[in-house]
C-alpha cells in the first residue's frame, strides 16, 4: 500500500534545531532582557532609587545613558531592576497555569463521563472572563500588589493550557500506542502520566510561550492603573505610569524606554511561541 | 498503434540527493492497459504525475515525458492545463479526498463542462448523467443532487472515474484506484476499468502495489524498484518467468491463496476461548442503535489458529477488540480459559491479569509504538511489569527477545521513527509477547506492509507461534493471508458471521454465497480461462 503517512513526532525532540533567523534574533532579544535584569544589582550603574533632584528629566548623556525621570532617578538602572519584578510576574504565572492547566486538562481528557465535560464547561466559563478584570476582583479581595494579580492571571490562564491539553489528550487517547499500553496492563496514572503527558508538553510549552507575552502586557496595565506594583518599586508599567506628568510636560523619554522594553519583549516572545507551535503543528498536520 | 505516453530516461531527484526516479523508460500504446507495480517509495505515483506536468516542488528532472507528442517537462502552462482538461485524466486512490464535500455530486461534474466546454447547464446535466449511468450507478439522476459523504466509498470512486471520463480522454492513468475499497467493491471498479479502456480504445496507466491486480487487468506491466524499472514485458511473462531476482521474490511474496498446503496444524487442546451470543451495539446520539456485532459465537481450542475475515464494516475489528476487552460486549458471553468476562470495563488488576492471557498487534506500525519511547525501552517496560524483573534484567531479556523478532542490539535505543514499518511490527509483536499470553490477537496485522515485508512478518508469525505456544485469532480482509496462517475459518458480514469452519472447506467449498461472492472478487490473472464474476 502507499500510504504517505507524515509522523507525528512527540517529545522534546520536536524543538532540536527548528528555529529560523527571526526567532533566533528574538530569542537574542529575549535572553539580553532577562539577563540584564537578573543581573541589575551587579549590572546597574546607580540605586534605581535614587533621588537626584538637580537632575531631573536629563536626556541621554555619558552619565545617565538613558537621560532621567522627574525625580532624577536613572532610568537605566530603574528599567533593569524593573525588569525583575516586571518578568517575575509573568513567569510565574505561565509556570502555575501550565501546570495546573495540564493537570486538569489530563483529568478532562481522560474521563470519558460526566467529568471532562464538567470541567470543559468550566473551563468555558473561566474564558468568558476577561483576565484583566479578574485581576481587579481579585486585588478588590486582596490588595494592591503583586500577589493579587498574579493569583487571578495564573487563573485567568489555565484555560488556555487546559482547553489544548484536554483535546489533545483526547486525540492521543484513541491512539493504537496508548491502547496497548491498556492491552499490556499498565496502570492509567502510569500511562497518562509517564507516556502520554511527555508527548503533550511541547505543544501546551508553545501556548504557554505565547501566555508569557499576553501576561506581561496584562500585568504591565495593572501597573500602569495604579493596581499593581506600588511605589518605590520599579516596574516597567509603573515607569510609564510616573512618566504621566513628565509626557505631558512634553518629556517623552521616560516613559518611552519603558513601553519599548514591554513592546521588545512581547514580540520577542509571540516570535518564539508562533514558530515553536507552527513547527510542531506542521509537523502533527 | 501509435504512441500516447512515451517517458525516456527521465530522472528525477532533489538536489544533493540520490535521485528519486533513474532513468524510467516507459511507453504505453493507444488502446493499451499498461501497470506499474512496485512498492511503496518505488516511485510509481511520480512516474505517473510527471505524465499530467505534476512535479514535486524544488525537484529536478531530465529526460522526456510526452503525452500525444506535448513534451510535459518544456510544456507551458496554458498547454498543460489543456492536456489535463482534454487528453488525459487520472484517477487517485481516495475518492473522498479529491472532490469538495460541500458540493453536490452534479456540481463537481458539470462545473468543468460549463466553464470550459461552453455547454450549457442542462446539456451539461444530460451529459454527466449519461456518463454516471455508463460507470454502472443506478438513479444517475437523483445521484446529482447528493454530496459525497451520502455515497459509499466505492460509488465514489465510480462518480471520479466518471468525471475523469467525460471529456473521453486518450489516456487514463489510476494511481491505486480501488487500494482503499473492499474486494468485493475492488472486483466491480476494476471490470469497469477493463470494459472502458476496451470500448474507447483508450490507453490505460494502472499504478498498483498489488500484481494479481495488475495480472487481472492490464497487458503489459512495468516493475519498478526504488525509482528504476528493473524488469518489464508481457504481465503473463513477467509474472510466470520473471528474469530478475527482485520480480521473482516480489512474486513469491504476493499470497496466493493456497488450499491444501496448509502449514498450519489443527488443533484439538481444550477450548481456550469460548464465545456465544455475542452481541456489540452502539448507541448513536440521535437515537440510531448500530450493531456493530451481532450474535457471534465459536470456539477456538488451545494451539489453534482462527482466521476472521470480512469487510469493513462487518464487525471483525469489534470482535478483536471485545477479546482484548478494549470494548465491553452489550450481551452474550466471552470466556477466556474458564473466565468468563464481566459486562464492565475491567478494573486495572483484571487487566494486568487479562494482559497475561491475550495481546494484541495492530495495524498501523506508524501509530501502534509510542513515538517517544525507544523500542527497547518499551518492551523491557512490559517485563517490568509482568515478570517482575528489574532494570537491568528487563533489558537483557528485552534485548533476547527482539532479537528473536529479528532486531538486532544496534536497534536497542532506536525511536520508532527511525525503523521501517516491518520493523516497528516486529518491536509491536515483542511488546506483546513480553507479557507471555497463550493467545494473540492480531487485527489486520500485516495490511499496511509491502508484500514482501507482510510475507517476512507472517513467516516469523508462523515461527513464533510454534515457539511460544501460540493460539492466534487473525483478523483480516485478506483471504489469502489466512489460508496461510489459519486452519480454521470465520467469514463475517454486516455484524453477523455467516460462514465459520476448516479452512480448506470454506475456500474450496463455501457454503454461503457471500462467501462465494468474496472468493470469486479475488482478481484473476487475464490469462486464466476462467473468467472474473462477482
Amino acid at each position: 500500500m502507499t500510504l504517505a503517512i507524515q509522523l507525528p513526532q512527540t517529545g522534546l525532540r520536536r524543538y532540536g534545531s527548528l528555529l529560523s533567523p527571526m526567532a533566533w534574533g528574538a530569542l537574542a532579544v529575549a535572553a539580553a532582557v532577562v539577563l540584564l535584569s537578573l543581573f541589575a544589582p551587579v549590572l546597574a550603574p546607580y540605586d534605581p532609587d535614587y533621588v537626584d533632584l538637580n537632575n531631573v528629566l536629563a536626556g541621554p548623556s555619558g552619565q545617565h545613558l538613558l537621560g532621567t525621570d522627574a525625580l532624577g532617578r536613572d532610568l537605566l538602572s530603574r528599567l533593569m531592576h524593573g525588569g525583575r519584578t516586571s518578568l517575575l510576574g509573568p513567569t510565574i504565572v505561565v509556570i502555575g497555569s501550565t501546570v495546573l492547566g495540564l493537570l486538569l486538562g489530563l483529568v478532562a481528557g481522560w474521563s470519558e463521563g460526566w467529568l471532562g465535560k464538567v470541567l470543559g464547561r468550566v473551563f468555558d466559563l473561566l474564558f468568558a472572563f476577561p483576565a484583566l478584570l479578574m485581576a481587579m476582583l481579585a486585588i478588590a479581595l486582596f490588595g494592591k500588589g503583586l500577589f493579587a494579580p498574579i493569583l487571578a492571571m495564573t487563573i485567568a490562564y489555565v484555560p488556555y493550557v487546559a482547553r489544548l491539553a484536554q483535546s489533545l489528550v483526547v486525540a492521543e487517547r484513541s491512539r493504537p500506542y496508548v491502547q496497548a499500553y491498556r492491552v499490556l496492563g499498565f496502570r492509567t496514572p502510569w500511562v497518562v502520566l509517564g507516556r502520554v503527558l511527555p508527548n503533550l508538553i511541547p505543544t501546551v510549552g508553545a501556548q504557554s510561550t505565547l501566555n508569557f507575552g499576553y501576561v506581561l502586557a496584562d500585568l504591565a496595565a495593572l501597573s500602569f492603573i495604579g493596581l499593581g506594583v506600588q511605589p518605590p518599586t520599579s516596574d516597567w508599567g509603573a515607569m510609564i505610569e510616573e512618566s504621566r506628568g513628565a509626557l505631558l510636560g512634553g518629556y517623552i523619554l521616560p516613559a518611552f524606554w519603558p513601553a519599548l522594553v514591554v513592546v521588545m519583549v512581547v514580540v520577542a516572545v509571540n516570535v518564539i511561541g508562533e514558530e515553536l507551535s507552527d513547527r510542531i503543528g506542521g509537523k502533527l498536520s | 498503434m501509435s504512441q500516447l505516453l512515451q517517458i525516456e530516461n527521465f530522472t528525477l531527484g532533489f538536489p544533493g540527493r540520490p535521485p528519486l526516479l533513474d532513468s524510467v523508460s516507459l511507453q504505453v500504446d493507444d488502446g493499451e492497459a499498461v501497470a506499474l507495480v512496485g512498492e511503496s517509495g518505488s516511485g510509481k505515483s511520480l512516474t505517473t504525475r510527471a505524465a499530467l506536468g505534476l512535479f514535486p516542488g524544488g525537484s529536478e528532472f531530465s529526460g522526456t515525458v510526452s503525452v500525444q507528442g506535448l513534451d510535459t517537462l518544456t510544456a507551458g502552462k496554458q498547454r498543460l492545463m489543456e492536456l489535463r482538461r482534454g487528453h488525459a485524466s487520472m484517477i487517485f486512490q481516495d475518492p473522498r479526498a479529491g472532490i469538495n464535500p460541500v458540493r453536490t455530486v452534479g456540481d463537481f461534474l458539470t462545473e468543468t463542462l460549463v466553464r470550459f466546454d461552453g455547454l450549457t447547464r442542462s446539456e451539461a446535466t444530460e451529459r454527466a448523467v449519461k456518463q454516471l449511468e455508463q460507470v454502472g450507478l443506478r438513479r444517475a439522476k437523483e445521484l446529482m443532487d447528493q454530496h459525497p459523504h451520502q455515497l459509499s466509498g466505492g460509488m465514489l470512486q465510480r462518480v471520479m472515474i466518471a468525471a475523469a471520463l467525460l471529456n473521453s480522454p486518450d489516456l487514463l492513468l489510476c494511481d491505486e484506484p480501488t487500494t482503499a475499497l473492499d474486494v468485493t467493491t475492488q472486483a466491480g471498479i476494476v471490470r469497469l476499468l477493463r470494459e472502458e479502456q476496451q470500448s474507447r480504445g483508450m490507453g490505460m496507466l494502472f499504478i498498483t502495489h498489488d500484481l494479481n491486480l495488475a495480472a487481472s487487468l492490464c497487458e503489459r506491466v512495468y516493475v519498478l524498484r526504488r525509482g528504476e524499472v528493473v524488469e518489464h514485458g508481457p504481465t503473463r511473462t513477467v509474472f510466470l518467468t520473471p528474469q530478475q531476482d527482485y520480480t521473482r521474490q516480489l512474486v513469491e511474496a504476493t499470497p496466493v491463496i493456497e488450499v491444501g498446503g496448509l502449514g498450519a496444524p489443527v488443533a484439538a487442546g481444550s477450548p481456550l476461548l469460548q464465545v456465544s451470543g455475542l452481541t456489540k451495539t452502539y448507541q448513536l446520539p440521535r437515537g440510531d442503535v448500530i450493531t456493530a456485532l451481532d450474535d457471534a459465537g465459536f470456539s477456538l481450542p488451545e494451539g489453534g489458529s482462527l482466521g476472521v475475515v470480512g469487510e469493513s464494516g462487518s464487525g471483525k475489528s469489534t470482535l478483536a477488540r471485545l477479546v482484548v476487552a478494549l470494548e465491553t460486549a452489550t450481551s452474550g458471553e466471552l470466556t477466556l480459559r474458564g473466565v468468563p468476562r464481566p459486562h464492565r470495563p475491567l478494573r486495572a488488576s483484571e487487566r494486568k491479569v487479562l494482559a497475561k492471557e491475550v495481546q494484541i498487534v495492530f495495524q498501523d506500525p506508524y501509530l501502534s509504538l509510542d513515538p517517544r519511547i525507544p523500542v527497547g525501552n518499551a518492551v523491557a517496560d512490559v517485563f517490568r511489569l509482568h515478570q517482575k524483573q528489574g532494570r537491568k534484567e528487563a533489558k537483557d531479556s528485552a534485548r533476547d527477545l527482539l532479537a528473536r523478532v529479528g532486531i538486532g542490539p544496534e536497534r536497542f535505543d532506536a525511536r520508532p521513527r527511525a525503523l521501517s514499518g516491518g520493523q516497528r511490527q516486529r518491536v509491536a509483536l515483542a511488546k506483546a509477547l513480553a507479557a507471555r499470553p497463550r493467545l494473540l490477537v492480531l487485527d489486520e496485522a500485516t495490511s499496511a506492509l509491502d508484500v514482501s515485508v507482510q510475507a517476512q512478518v507472517l513467516d516469523l508469525v508462523e515461527e513464533l507461534r510454534d515457539q511460544f505456544g501460540l493460539t492466534i485469532l487473525f483478523v483480516t480482509h485478506d483471504l489469502a493471508v489466512v489460508s496461510r496462517i489459519c486452519s480454521e475459518l470465520i467469514v463475517m458480514h454486516q455484524g453477523r458471521i455467516v460462514e465459520q469452519g476448516p479452512t480448506a472447506r470454506i475456500l474450496e467449498d463455501p457454503g454461503d454465497d457471500y462467501t462465494r461472492n468474496l472468493i470469486a472478487s479475488r482478481p484473476r490473472p487475464l490469462w486464466d480461462a476462467e473468467p472474473v464474476t462477482a
